[in-house]
């Protein structure tokens, strides 16, 4: 294409951006098309991955394609494989994309529109995809290591320590938070609970499918599971008008936490290939499918926000979660802006399959944007409810009230009109009892999608399958986050434990195998207990408290690159080597370059600091812990609520504790180079030249 | 002579435009099927059949319900420390 035309184009992209995000911004009054979104954050995706990314690719990472990658060096056939571009930005997208970027922007949207949807445009192309490219390049530059490694080689060994503790709090709070979701959308749910047990033995069936009958034809047993839970869906309809079937699987919210809990436990200590791994191949394949129907239901459909862009709950008094929109809102969106867990995949599978260092930016860069419009497609689908319904679905009844027509009657004096009666329409035709108090965004989410589907497919006589398709779809990759988080967790607890004594260290032993995992399964089923009891509906306090856990991480792989780009800075050839450690050979960046991690740096930490701050100490007892568990003290409350509520308050500041430890080391060590009284030794692997030849078939 | 040219042009530039034409369209089922084979390639990496066959291939057997357990056994060690994104 011509320079000029490339030119002309890039600058109209950049103005229907700028048109589009000014018409979200200042549009007031009416109701504006959700596709204003899509254009604005399209536009801006692609002016950030044409000109910001491509800034920090040449000038900042001097990415280069004659340089071997770990793939292409240690290639095994095994872990280590070069790979197409492409099938690695699937396999990367596949690997980062959970319920976080579905969950967060409905919560968030309590705020209205705008916050959210700002917070995603502008925390993914800055911040999040900056992590995720930054880290996918570093791990690929150390023959693949891990953030916890990285951060041990390059700030020290606190700073490999605090990662680990981060990682695996993350990891138990992550558990607790989201088992709390799946609880809110099927208690009191047969046709969902039916459902969602149904995808255990369609699970197990895949798992003997592909050992006994179709030795490795995952695709297509995964076609044949996805058949099952789609008759799974009609089943749960029949049974739920079956009034002993419903009955037997009409469950309270209590009987369900138990229940994930066993199920948790039973997935951590069964073999992999009999439900884990069937359970994962039939989520991705959901997942997938649903996330592109979800964008031609968008595209087709161009439905109208109802949402305002800001609500009077900016101030901290939302029914959803309390907290005023700054801090809050940007720990609540995580996934879909800034996640630190990526940080986690971008430092384990997917640098050793990176063919060439050039496609990191690809990878890294681009499959964060594709998270990030997740992000814009679950706002929208907040969004096209009326604020009314999404405030009955996502109030605790401690905050609106018990019962249907009091819940309306304080939704409707907060100036978003809704009755019980069209809450129970609106119930009756998703095939729920009833949709008041459903906290946790899932409900809410499965609603907005419904109504976007049977507005595209298939019109309101089939809104209760679209909806019970949506809860479907969260619960059962909820459930694969669950079992697999709890075989990670129960494998990192092993690897610590194993310093203390090394049988619990051995993965194949059995007692180590129950050991570990019972120790685990408590630590995210006390959360999701804490959840379900409270009377302020739990993911008032479990969410906040995932988002600053989850942007924590983010701080500390922030720190890591930071540190490692101020030492590129001030690296100089000729170092000598020793062993892996050398001086990297690529010219010197300029410091001020250093921009580009220490901006999201330090809004992180000004967001999560506050935001812990709020959570700890704040006197209002919808937003402090231990003012909630002071209040709670002078009533006859349960001393467990209580305890539960110290507990939040502790872990938080340990967190908090850690995070700014490695924030001083990462200070000083970078501190220590600049002034020069420390040598910037880069620890790269050795550059060894590319054998690939440098046009390859796509 | 002009009159041929005249007359011939139009001819010319159909012929022209129809092969145009052809090559665009194979151009097209090119691209579609360059698409496919991109999505299958990256369905058959993220649901793991490549990892089988390089298994299989690193190995120097066949599939069989004996070749798919070993092959679960190596891969399921390092898929369950894999940790899924929120």
């Amino acid at each position: 294409m011509p320079k000029l035309l490339r030119i002309i184009l890039w600058i109209a992209v950049s103005l229907l951006g700028a048109l589009a995000l000014a018409t979200i911004a200042l549009h007031r009054g009416e109701q504006i098309n959700a596709l204003w979104l899509v254009v604005a954050a399209v536009c801006t995706y692609a002016v950030g991955y044409r000109f910001y990314s491509g800034f920090i690719a040449a000038k900042i990472l001097a990415l280069d394609p004659l340089r071997a990658t770990p793939a292409e060096r240690l290639d095994n056939g095994r872990d280590f494989v070069p790979t197409n571009k492409w099938v690695v930005f699937g396999h990367h997208f596949a690997a980062i994309a959970g319920p976080g970027p579905l969950v967060g922007p409905v919560l968030a949207a309590q705020f209205g529109y705008l916050p959210g949807t700002l917070w995603i445009i502008a925390g993914a192309v800055l911040g999040g995809c900056v992590q995720d490219f930054v880290i996918l390049l570093f791990s690929i530059r150390r023959d693949g290591k891990s953030l916890t490694e990285i951060a041990k080689s390059e700030i020290g060994p606190i700073g490999g320590v605090i990662a680990y503790i981060a990682v695996i709090s993350i990891i138990v709070i992550l558990l607790g938070a989201t088992a709390l979701i799946v609880v809110n959308a099927l208690k009191s749910s047969p046709w969902g609970t039916f459902t969602i047990a149904m995808t255990i033995p369609i699970a197990v069936l895949m798992g003997f499918y592909l050992r006994r009958i179709r030795p490795g034809k995952v695709l297509e047993s995964s076609l044949l599971g996805f058949i099952l839970v789609i008759a799974a869906i009609f089943g749960g309809q029949w049974v739920s008008q079956q009034p002993s079937w419903a009955a037997a699987f009409t469950l309270t919210a209590p009987t369900l936490a138990v229940l994930i809990i066993g199920y948790g436990f039973a997935a951590s200590s069964l073999p992999v290939w009999l439900l884990l791994a069937p359970r994962d191949y039939l989520s991705t394949f959901v997942k997938l499918g649903t996330i592109a129907l979800l964008a031609v239901g968008i595209i087709a459909f161009r439905p109208s926000l109802h949402m305002p862009p800001l609500t009077r709950f900016a101030d901290g008094t939302g029914p959803v979660f309390a907290g005023t929109m700054f801090p809050f809102a940007f720990i609540t969106i995580a996934c879909g802006a800034i996640s630190g867990f990526h940080s986690l995949i971008s430092s384990g599978t997917t640098p050793k399959l990176i063919r060439r260092e050039t496609e990191a930016r690809f990878v890294g860069y681009g499959g964060m944007l594709a998270e990030s419009m997740v992000g814009i497609m679950a706002m929208i689908s907040a969004c096209v409810l009326q604020p009314g319904i999404y405030f009955a679905v996502n109030s605790p009844a401690g905050v609106v009230g018990q019962s249907p027509e009091a819940a309306a009657a304080t939704i409707s004096s907060w100036g978003f009109p809704v009755t019980a009666a069209q809450m129970a329409t609106l119930a009756h035709a998703v095939g729920e009892q009833t949709l008041f108090n459903r906290t946790g965004g899932a409900p809410a989410f499965a609603v907005g999608m419904a109504q976007i589907f049977s507005n595209t497919l298939g019109g309101q006589a089939v809104m209760a399958l679209w909806y019970h398709f949506a809860i479907m779809f969260e619960a059962l990759f909820i459930l694969t986050v669950i079992d697999a988080g709890t075989r990670v967790g129960r494998f990192m607890l092993q690897d610590a434990l194993s310093h203390i004594w090394k049988p619990l260290g051995r993965t194949s032993w059995y007692p180590s195998i129950l050991f570990t995992s019972a120790l685990i399964v408590a630590a995210w089923g006390n959360f999701l207990w804490q959840g379900v009891k409270d009377p302020l509906g739990g993911i008032n306090s479990l969410w906040p408290l995932f988002g600053i856990c989850n942007q924590l991480l983010a701080i500390v792989a922030l720190c890591v690159a930071t540190t490692i780009i101020v030492k590129m800075s001030r690296a100089s050839d000729g170092v000598a080597n020793t062993g892996n450690v050398i001086a990297s050979s690529a010219p010197k960046r300029r410091l001020s370059y250093v921009f580009v991690t220490l901006t999201p740096l330090c809004w992180l930490v000004a967001v999560t600091f506050t935001a812990s701050w709020h959570k700890v100490l704040d006197p209002n007892p919808r937003i402090g812990f231990l003012a909630h568990a002071n209040q709670l003290a002078r009533t006859t409350a349960n001393p467990r609520l209580i305890f539960n509520d110290r507990l939040d308050a502790a872990v938080t500041s340990l967190l908090v504790v850690m995070v700014t430890m490695i924030l001083i080391e990462s200070a000083a060590v970078c501190g220590r180079i600049i002034t020069g009284t420390k040598a910037a030794v880069i620890r790269e692997s050795p550059y060894v030249a590319t054998r690939l030849p440098l046009e390859e078939p796509a | 002579m002009t009159i041929k040219c005249e007359a011939g042009a139009p001819a010319r530039y159909a012929t022209q435009n129809g092969r145009k034409r052809s090559f665009a369209g194979a151009e097209i089922v090119s691209a579609i099927v360059r698409a496919w084979s991109i999505v299958s390639a990256t369905l058959r990496e993220i649901f793991d059949e490549s990892a089988y066959q390089r298994f299989l291939e690193r190995k120097h057997i066949r599939s069989s319900p004996a070749a798919y357990s070993m092959f679960q056994c190596e891969n399921n060690q390092a898929k369950a420390r894999r940790p899924r994104c929120c």
